[in-house]
């Protein structure tokens, strides 16, 4: 194709028209740091591996947990807490492994292959958390429904109005944690998957080009 | 850090400034992008230089890296002022040197290479600095079948922009 020939030749005496910047400004930038949408995703990694933990660190929830305690509720609450942490820890180690994989030496496909690798991971370890605290709330339910001395408490803590049924009660409270549930799992995947969205988009549709030759 | 190395990294760095402002250039719109993307690559390459082993020539390397950090690392800045004249700066053509239509038909060219995407932009980028099929195959990591098939594509593409 002659235009692009044309183009070639005009492309390689570009040098002198371009900037050049001196040896102190290279040296300048080496100290910067990066902000690499790979370094994004490690942060907002992390922050997504740690938050759902924090919710364990707040008084008021292990206070909350304190009503279980010597139940059957409190059995599996010990059980879910072991295998959800070993769980935790795996997916950590998987993470960390694949973020150590990627690198920036690889080809272009491999690269972004890589990330989304590692973004996946977190995905995957997002749809788990968001799974728990739903179990979570579930089991928290079947308590409130098993247990009648807990509607004691409750009841105590509304006052003596008897115009409300304590089974009545029992329901609408079954039903509102089962409401604010859905809603704080529908709220914390909403915002994981916008940022999912954002800072993967440009690079899988690339990949997506890349890939879509070699069918 | 060592010094040695650093003083190494930045001499060739120097030295070899010209494609990566050729790949920001290309994918970027206005100074402070360029600037911003410049420095992307430098730390990316820093952050590389240990295992670079000396197997490639610095030149080489470079590519891979600076292409893999505009494709693929480099988060856009929120600024997206185009100033026009950043453009017409970088690509601008002396008068004397060329003959009217050649000098509109280059215009025309770089606006079209500058309107492709980020996949066909570093295809026309390797085609530009004279990399043969084997190393665009092997920066982008697709076969070199593909890659000429890709090209080819790009190709028309532009002539399409050209003689519309």
């Amino acid at each position: 194709m002659d235009e692009l020939e044309l183009l070639k030749k005009d492309w390689q005496k570009k040098g002198e028209q371009l900037p050049k910047l001196t040896y102190d400004d290279i040296h300048r930038m080496t100290w910067k740091k990066s902000s690499s949408i790979v370094k994004w995703i490690l942060i907002i990694s992390i922050l997504e591996i740690i938050i759902p933990n924090l919710l364990y660190l707040i008084p008021s929830f292990r206070q909350s947990m304190s009503i279980y305690e010597n139940t059957v509720v409190d059995q599996y609450f010990m059980g879910m807490t072991v295998v959800y942490y070993l769980v935790v820890f795996y997916f950590i180690y998987l993470f960390y492994k694949r973020y150590k994989e990627i690198s920036v030496l690889d080809s272009a496909k491999g690269l972004m292959r890589k990330i989304i690798r590692t973004r996946r991971t977190v995905k995957y370890y997002v749809i788990f958390s968001l799974s728990t605290i739903l179990v979570f709330i579930a089991i928290v339910i079947i308590g409130i429904y098993l247990n009648d001395s807990f509607m004691d408490n409750f009841t105590e803590l509304a006052g003596d109005s008897k115009e409300v049924s304590p089974e009545k009660l029992k329901t609408t409270l079954m039903v509102s944690m089962a409401i604010l549930g859905v809603v704080l799992t529908a709220f914390f995947g909403g915002i994981y998957f916008l940022l999912y969205g954002l800072l993967l988009r440009k690079l899988k549709s690339n990949y997506k080009e890349l890939k879509k030759l070699e069918v | 850090m060592n010094k040695e190395l650093e003083h190494q990294f930045v001499t060739e760095l120097e030295n070899n400034q010209n494609i990566v402002h050729k790949v920001c250039t290309l994918y970027t719109n206005d100074r402070d992008s360029h600037n911003d993307l410049f420095q992307e690559i430098t730390i990316q390459l820093w952050k590389a230089y240990p295992k670079f082993r000396g197997e490639s020539k610095f030149s080489t390397w470079m590519y891979r890296v600076a292409l893999n950090t505009a494709i693929t690392l480099y988060r856009k800045s929120k600024r997206r002022v185009r100033t026009q004249d950043y453009e017409s700066v970088i690509f601008k053509i002396k008068a004397d040197e060329y003959d009217a239509t050649e000098e509109e038909q280059l215009k025309l060219m770089y606006k079209a290479v500058k309107q492709l995407g980020d996949i066909d932009k570093a295809l026309v980028f390797l085609y530009l600095e004279d990399k043969d099929y084997r190393e665009i195959s092997e920066t982008l990591g697709i076969s070199e079948v593909n890659a000429r098939v890709k090209m080819n594509r790009v190709k028309k593409k532009l002539r399409t922009v050209l003689n519309p």
